[in-house]
């Protein structure tokens, strides 16, 4: 069994944590006057940021956990549990308190901090390396320095005023977290998605996704030393930011998913088409011949197959281990050409070339659903309930549930495919040396803002 | 060799704005020589994320690509606040990067200024210790949700004006 996420809510006479699997979903009641429950990090390791997250979200504990640490607390964090009902305050900055980073002890071994900010344009995030000279031993990552508690913000608000939000959790997927928003008010005011919206939303999923990998074609060769990539690459990525804003007008897709399919230029579409795959497949042939290059790429940061499935991993990072898990395989998206893509050795190379593969499918699949036309499926009363939705962002699976209660939101919560691996990110490390750190990570490329919430 | 050189030809160049009107043009040249004149020739931005939603570093990511290629202006990204004229600052402020933001700024060697980017409108959240301007003084703010490559290259040119 494949587990997703553990995530509690308060109602008004207990907690509730709720553990969600491939298969199932269980719901455990949680005494409110001493929260504690059982660990499952010992099963599933993916369950540690969860249970820290919870310790901190709601004060409830969990025995036999053997990571007890503050997750979203930093330093200066007051002792507060802020997505308790009751919590309505202001916060302001308590006493410092060191943060116990995870260590290896021994002659000759010291520590390498990076971040949070760092020597670039990127994310927030802090990476700390144990190091034995060159190779590295340990890595932590420690994040949530973008921590802008999304989930409460959430709460009391009507649920269409949420797509607000959810669109900015994090950008590069913005698409995908608006079509899962979607889809939880589309189950909540039970309606069915008319076909012709379906297929514009998934149009521009698939851009989102081109944008997105195509980013990363340019920039792993890039962190391997080879900038021309970049330089070619990075113009595709703005072709298709182009073609967004034309077709939807915002380079991102901020506000196009409301359930509307709208009317587009789709000579546009098969022009950008046609000019993307040409050059895509002149990249493949050009990159392929540069034996530096795959000489970096090739056995760096590997993650095992057993590995990606016992850490809960998703996306690419699964996928370039052999374990091809991908939301789109749902029955409906096969009569556009969709198959699962995986590859088997899980390292820099896998995760590179997938990426590639998954940008030429893209097109393909732009180009099976571009038959659809205006219209929309009205979204009115919303029935108090909970709604679970997962879509495939370019990252992977994205996980969203909400909680509406008297035509109001009254628990919101997302699971960035981020969160799940970066928390296999070290597994990668063992075996290569620090400078290879930024192509793992960038071969992942993970969200921080979506991590964080 | 010759199928680079008939690809080049078929390509034509790239580092130009296919789209952009003359008004683009006219404000790379004037960003450029005022750059020139108030910056010796070279203008150096440290962006920090304070908590954004990261497409405002994608952004910025795009201004580097071959069709803004904002390097041939004279303007770096920088990776040490220490080298940099700019703090470019992204996102609201969230609580736990409000310290790492100040000690980013407080690196900045002197005349230094703070641009922000974008308005992320986002409701109030314990979380957030509010947006740039309420924590550092700032020379100027670039709007946009987020501000386009476009916008972000206008932006710097008003600031320039500004400040002078
Ligand atoms: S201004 Fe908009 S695009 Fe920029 S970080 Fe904020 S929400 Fe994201």
């Amino acid at each position: 069994m494949r587990f997703i996420a553990r995530f509690a809510q308060e109602l008004s006479d207990r907690f509730e944590v709720i553990d969600l699997y491939d298969q199932k979903k269980i719901v455990t009641p949680v005494d409110k006057n001493d929260p504690i429950l059982p660990t499952l990090t010992r099963t599933y390791p993916a369950a540690i940021w969860f249970e820290r997250k919870i310790k901190d979200d709601f004060g409830i504990r969990f025995e036999k956990s053997f990571d007890t640490r503050p997750l979203v607390h930093h330093e200066r964090f007051p002792n507060v549990h802020p997505m308790r009902k009751d919590f309505k305050e202001k916060i302001d900055f308590a006493p410092f308190r060191p943060y116990p980073y995870e260590r290896i002890e021994g002659e000759g071994i010291f520590e390498v901090g990076v971040g949070p900010i760092h020597a670039g344009i990127i994310e927030p995030g802090h990476f700390h390396f144990s190091q034995e000279g060159e190779a590295i031993l340990h890595l932590e990552v420690r994040h949530f320095y973008k921590y802008r508690g999304i989930e409460k913000m959430m709460e009391g608000l009507e649920p269409l005023q949420g797509f607000g939000i959810v669109q900015k959790i994090s950008g590069n997927e913005s698409i995908a977290y608006q079509i899962a928003y979607l889809s939880l008010l589309a189950q909540a005011a039970g309606v069915e998605l008319d076909e012709n919206v379906r297929r514009f939303n998934a149009l521009l999923l698939e851009l989102e996704r081109l944008a997105h990998h195509l980013t990363d074609l340019g920039f792993i060769p890039n962190d391997a030393g080879f900038a021309p990539a970049l330089a070619f690459c990075s113009m595709l990525a703005e072709d298709t930011r182009r073609l967004l804003k034309k077709i939807c007008g915002h380079r991102f897709g901020f506000g196009a998913v409301r359930g509307e399919a709208l009317e587009i230029d789709k000579s546009a579409v098969r022009d950008y088409l046609e000019q993307t795959r040409e050059k895509l497949l002149f990249f493949q042939e050009w990159i392929t011949q540069i034996p530096s290059l795959w000489d970096r790429l090739d056995n760096t940061g590997i993650l095992p197959r057993h590995k990606a499935i016992k850490y809960s991993t998703v996306g690419i990072v699964a996928k370039a281990s052999g374990v091809a898990l991908d939301r789109r395989q749902d029955g409906w998206y096969e009569q556009f050409g969709f198959a699962p893509l995986s590859a088997s050795k899980g390292d820099v190379a896998a995760r590179f070339t997938l990426r590639l593969e998954e940008a030429l499918q893209s097109c393909e699949l732009i180009s099976n659903l571009l038959d659809f036309s205006k219209t929309d499926t009205p979204l009115e009363s919303f029935a108090d309930g909970e709604y679970l939705s997962f879509t495939e962002s370019s990252l992977g699976e994205v996980m969203l549930y909400l909680r509406i209660q008297e035509g109001k939101i009254d628990r919101f919560f997302a699971r960035d495919p981020s969160f799940v691996n970066w928390q296999a990110l070290h597994l990668m490390m063992p075996g290569n040396i620090i400078a290879d750190f930024p192509l793992i990570n960038k071969s992942c490329d993970l969200s921080y803002a979506g991590n964080d919430l | 060799m010759i199928r680079f050189w008939q690809k080049r030809f078929k390509e034509g160049l790239k580092t130009q704005n296919l789209w952009a009107d003359k008004e683009m043009a006219a404000i790379k040249k004037e960003l450029k020589s005022q750059i020139a004149k108030t910056f010796a020739g070279s203008l150096a931005i440290r962006m920090v994320d304070s908590g954004s939603c990261n497409a405002c570093e994608a952004e910025c990511n795009a201004l580097s690509n071959p069709y803004y290629d904002l390097e041939r202006l004279g303007i770096h990204f920088v990776a040490s606040p220490r080298h940099a004229d700019i703090l470019l600052v992204s996102g609201v402020v969230t609580f736990n990067m409000y310290h790492h933001l100040l000690d980013a700024y407080k690196q900045l060697p002197n005349p230094k200024w703070v641009v922000t980017l974008g308005e992320c409108a986002l409701p109030a959240s314990f979380a957030i210790k509010g947006p740039v301007e309420r924590i550092l003084s700032v020379a100027h703010h670039i709007p946009g949700c987020p501000p386009e490559p476009d916008d972000i290259i206008r932006g710097l040119l008003q600031f320039i004006r500004k400040i002078q």
